[in-house]
């Protein structure tokens, strides 16, 4: 079962991880990264840009500069996973440096006889 | 996956005697699996254009050995030269010999050490002859990541020393049953994910576990169970992919020849002895697929093999499946304590199915308001995108029909 962390930033975090501690922080991810790649677990991930670099069409279809919602939290980048349980999902996630983490499974195409 | 060849269909069922012969004399289970990967891909490229080899077992097993052998040197251009003189012949292994080493194999691929996703893709590679990039569209991962798990199951078989022979008796059963595990995993994913060549695989699997242990019942049962299921794929969706309810299916578009095989066996199987629990569905499934309309169907009968299966095989799902033949045997209402006792127990605590299964029952039952409230709650808990729609769509049906006014008795 597939599973998406979806990692929110706020700005002390990002100032964290680019930090000298921040070392220490990036050297844990990539542990788990390699961790992930290694068990076969690992399907993908990537960082986001941060909310400057950011535009969003809004509902009415009007671009603006920013993220969607004025808030200290954002989506900073996600983790995807394939394993057994969601327990296991939430494990990684527990694992991660940084949090909050949102844990989500994929919607799969297929269903269960009905 | 796409159309294989005949020189690759032929080449998927040399494969897996070919890696028996190999193990057997070589021992490594990694490195035979490797070198004759490579020997797999050079008769491919050789044997349609010279023809198939008169020994191609031998042929197969000679070339992957000279690879073993020459693994450690580097001169690929003397390598090539050693393929072209002609190969020590080795006898074509006899049907019982080939047959035992992908009985091995088969074993050997689910091995308890190996997590489920790894047994699968270890036997999808060794005993099915996929690529590793089939399996990896097949599972919707990336090839890499599919690369690394088939790649950690082949170390973990050498790290653990695992041999190349049949588990002891003892262990036998537990091993047996992991494999038929391993390809109802399969068969669920192909026939769920509405990916048809998965499932055929699953059922080619099957069938040749089944000519290979041809008393084994629970291995007759789980190739009758997957055929009859499969009997209904092409009326289980609509074109667009929207699922069909059992009960709404054009079973004219049902595969009677696949029925008729399944009900076959089933049927042979059953009387012989203790029934197990693949016995037990593929019969549920046999009663479902006998009936000629969705209202003939011999609910007692049905009720009476989910009640074995519980003492057989208990499980919250089971008792599910019960839950929904007790609703039509005895009546909705019914169905709903089944299902207020599982409640109770906590097993299925916001699982989807509950609530999906609830709803039916409700709607029977004439409970409109809360049918609706249990068939959204299960739309928003389902990870299956099919599934959902179906939910949210006998919840506007159900809606509509409140809207409607009631229609006149008799109609």
């Amino acid at each position: 079962m597939k599973y998406m962390l979806l990692l929110y930033d706020n700005p002390d975090t990002r100032d964290l991880f680019t930090s000298e501690e921040g070392k220490e922080l990036m050297a844990q991810v990539e542990t788990i990264m390699a961790e992930l790649s290694e068990s076969g677990e690992m399907i993908g991930g990537e960082a986001l840009a941060e909310p400057p670099a950011t535009r969003t069409v809004g509902l009415d279809g009007v671009v603006t500069d920013g993220p969607l919602a004025e808030a200290k939290e954002y989506f900073g980048g996600y983790l995807m996973v394939d394993v057994e349980l969601f327990e296991r999902a939430v494990e990684i996630a527990q694992r991660w440096p940084s949090k909050p983490i949102e844990v989500r499974p994929l919607m799969a195409g297929g269903g269960t006889e009905m | 996956m796409s159309t294989t060849s005949d020189t690759e269909r032929l080449l998927r069922e040399l494969a897996p005697p070919a890696l028996g012969a190999l193990v057997r004399r070589h021992r490594d289970f990694e490195a035979c699996e490797d070198a004759l990967q490579e020997a797999l891909l050079a008769a491919v490229a050789q044997w349609p254009r010279d023809g198939v080899p008169d020994h191609p077992h031998g042929w197969l097993v000679a070339v992957a050995s000279r690879r073993l052998v020459d693994a450690s040197r580097s001169d690929s251009a003397r390598r090539r030269r050693e393929e072209a003189v002609a190969l020590e012949p080795e006898a074509e292994p006899g049907a019982v010999a080939a047959g035992d080493d992908t009985l091995t194999l088969m074993l050997l691929c689910c091995h308890p050490a190996l997590t489920p996703a790894s047994q699968i893709a270890l036997t999808l590679r060794a005993v099915g002859g996929l690529t590793t990039e089939q399996i990896a569209a097949a599972f919707l991962v990336p090839e890499a990541t599919m690369a690394q798990r088939i790649s950690r199951a082949k170390a973990t078989i050498r790290a653990d020393g695992i041999r190349f022979a049949l588990p002891p008796p003892q262990e036998r059963d537990r091993r047996l049953a992991a494999v038929l595990h391993v390809l109802y995993l399969i068969f669920n994913e192909g026939y769920t994910a509405q990916r048809g060549d998965l499932a055929d695989e699953a059922i080619r699997l099957a069938r040749l576990l089944h000519r290979l242990l041809p008393a084994e019942d629970e291995v007759s049962g789980l190739l009758a169970l997957m055929l009859l299921t499969n009997a209904r794929r092409d009326a289980r969706a609509t074109a667009d992919g929207a699922l069909v309810a059992l009960a709404e299916q054009d079973r004219g578009r049902w595969d009677h020849a696949a029925i008729a095989e399944g009900v076959a066996l089933v049927g042979a199987a059953l009387p012989r002895g203790p029934v197990g629990p693949y016995q037990l569905q593929a019969a549920i499934a046999a009663v479902h697929c006998e009936a000629p309309t969705a209202e003939a169907t011999d609910w007692p009968q049905v009720l009476g093999l989910y009640t074995l299966l519980e003492r057989v095989a208990p499980g919250p799902m089971v008792t599910l499946n019960r839950a929904v033949a007790v609703g039509m045997v005895h009546g909705p209402s019914a169905g709903l304590d089944v299902l207020d006792e599982l409640d109770a127990s906590g097993a299925l605590d916001g699982h989807h199915r509950l609530d999906a299964v609830r709803a039916h029952l409700l709607e029977l039952a004439g409970d409109s308001a809360a049918a609706g409230a249990a068939y959204e709650r299960a739309a928003a808990r389902t990870t299956s995108r099919s599934e959902q729609r179906y939910l949210r769509d006998r919840l506007s049906r159900l809606r509509a029909q409140a809207a409607a006014p009631p229609s006149p008795p008799g109609a």
